[in-house]
């Protein structure tokens, strides 16, 4: 995967990942939410700004299941589900993230989905989703 | 554009019109090998002003789009060009800038700032790095040739706006505009229960269109719907015949005044109206952004520049003889079809299983030569190319007596349209 670039707004969002915290920036002037990060709130034009934490579920709102590698590195996650997931108490933003630990099927959009990191090295952590469970059970060991 | 108070600066005379069309070679992905893109941008320009009876020397202006690597003021000195009295590039991405690039030439000659403005793209993918894989990423530099991945990934400066955006997406293997635009179908198909067959008549409908088209890279490659459905999944729901071609090649377009234009061999097409944009929240398109609201996300979101498009050409859907319509993905078709209002919201593949979009018999005959999916794509300026030729009269599927043709640019990013007509 090609590494992430991260400019003055949104290196905070990409240290917070690194400590395996979900945030959604936050204007602490009239609420809205935004994602991607950015310098100025859209709705108020407040550049005050905090980072929320999520607790990491939500829901798919859209997806794709990719069956060709783009890059050659990709060839042996192939199919890897791509989708946009609607995160619970983050006022409607939207992240691009993958769908894990599922058989590409069984993705629908609707579907419950909760957090999972996965640790790409020590400077770096992607936040990933998994189905949620339907009913409490043991809880996995992540990947 | 037109309609201005007379006077001597701004009167009717200044209208702007497309008075030449010129293009290279098309050929598949690296087809092009004995001549740099470059040379071929320079090869298109100078066909286009051959084509309207023009000279290089009366040439004064420049437009591109798509942060073009062939920069207009190395144009203009190595054609010689006399003086350059205008260049622009339009700040809408990839193919969104193709009609505002055109306008951008026309709102140029039209206040006197120039001539004869040529708007030109070359694009020789073999040349140069694909789509799709972000500004400046680390793929090339990053990852060995054997496609391993870098032993301690790490965050990087962005360089660009727009590379600290993509971070978003990329390490989460949205690579491609298909992966983004599949996404955008898959939402579609979900809320109104679009189907493969509906892409797929766009794409065996224009592959039709291709095959009378001399210069289309896929004209002897008919294609049925088995064969449209037997092709592989790139990325759910497109198929590998969703996706538009990626080819070499270039092509260039010329604009001057109505005054000038009637001394010149070719019958000026006139330039009805143009609009370009994108609507709040909208940002770069679902390519980076997947936030905005859900009717937006799910469409071309194109909504407001067809508003704006119609209004100001004094004409709307139901006045349009023909339509080329941008066509990185036969899915978005659909609903660039819906945002200009050829139909309802959700609408757009019903519209197109009803055969609107074919050549001679539909109600609507869309991308007659072919379009990106199957003529070429040089980022739709092609289908500027081709609209000027169905109101000229020299389409390779001519639609009998057409005086209207709409021609749009990329749906899901800040995109333009443009209304042409025969004067």
């Amino acid at each position: 995967m090609p590494m992430p670039a991260a400019n003055a707004e949104t290196v905070g969002w990409w240290e917070a990942a690194r400590e395996h915290r979900l945030v959604v920036q936050r204007c602490t002037v009239c609420g809205r939410t935004r994602h991607p990060p950015g310098p100025i709130c859209p709705g108020c034009r407040s550049t005050a700004a905090e980072w929320d934490e999520l607790a990491g579920s939500g829901v798919v709102y859209t997806y794709t299941v990719v069956r060709q590698a783009f890059l050659p590195a990709l060839a042996d996650r192939l199919p890897y589900v791509v989708a946009a997931v609607e995160l619970d108490g983050a006022g409607g933003a939207r992240m691009v993230s993958n769908v894990v630990d599922v058989d590409p099927g069984d993705v629908s959009i609707g579907l419950r989905v909760e957090l999972v990191w996965e640790d790409m090295g020590p400077e770096l952590a992607l936040p990933r989703f998994r189905p949620a469970p339907t009913a409490p059970g043991p809880t996995g060991a992540g990947r | 554009m037109v309609g201005h108070p007379g006077g001597p600066v701004r009167g009717r005379h200044r209208a702007p019109c497309l008075v030449g069309v010129g293009e290279t070679e098309y050929t598949k992905w690296g087809g092009i090998t004995d001549r740099s893109e470059y040379q071929l941008a320079l090869e298109a320009i100078g066909a286009a002003v051959g084509d309207a009876g023009l000279a290089l020397d009366d040439v004064d202006g420049l437009a591109s789009f798509a942060e073009d690597r062939n920069d207009a003021t190395f144009v203009a000195a190595d054609l010689g060009l006399p003086e350059l009295r205008y260049a622009s590039m339009s700040w809408l991405p990839g193919g969104g800038g193709a009609c505002a690039a055109v306008a951008n030439a026309a709102a140029a000659v039209e206040t006197s700032q120039a001539e004869v403005v040529v708007v030109y793209r070359a694009l020789c993918q073999g040349q140069f790095r694909r789509f799709g894989r972000g500004p400046g990423n680390a793929v090339g530099s990053k990852v060995a040739p054997g496609g391993e991945r870098p032993a301690v990934p790490r965050l990087r400066r962005a360089r660009s706006l727009l590379e600290a955006h993509v971070a978003f997406t990329m390490p989460f293997g949205m690579f491609g505009p298909p992966i983004a635009y599949a996404m955008v179908l898959q939402r579609h198909m979900h809320r109104f229960g679009t189907t493969a067959e509906q892409m797929g008549q766009v794409a065996v409908t224009t592959r039709a269109h291709a095959a009378r088209n001399p210069r289309a890279v896929m004209g002897r490659r008919p294609m049925t719907m088995e064969d449209y459905l037997a092709a592989r999944m790139v990325s759910e729901p497109f198929r590998l015949f969703d996706c538009c071609l990626e080819n070499d090649g270039a092509c260039a377009v010329v604009v001057t005044t109505v005054e000038r234009a009637a001394d010149l061999s070719q019958p000026a097409v006139e330039i009805l109206g143009g609009a370009q944009g994108a609507l709040q929240g909208f940002g770069h398109g679902q390519y980076t952004n997947v936030g905005m609201p859900d009717d937006d996300y799910a469409s071309a979101g194109a909504r407001g520049v067809a508003t704006r498009l119609w209004a100001g050409a004094g004409i709307g859907p139901a006045d349009i003889d023909v339509a080329e319509v941008y066509d990185h993905f036969s899915g978005l078709v659909l609903l660039s079809l819906e945002d200009f209002g050829f139909c309802d919201r959700g609408e757009g593949g019903p519209f197109a299983e009803s055969g609107a979009l074919g050549w001679p018999d539909g109600a609507l005959p869309t991308n007659t030569h072919g379009g990106s999916l199957s003529e070429a794509y040089i980022h739709g300026l092609n289908h500027v190319v081709e609209g000027v030729r169905q109101l000229r009269g020299q389409s390779t599927c001519q639609v009998a007596g057409a005086e209207t043709c709409l021609v749009t640019s990329a749906a899901g990013v800040p995109t333009s349209a443009l209304v042409l007509g025969r004067p």
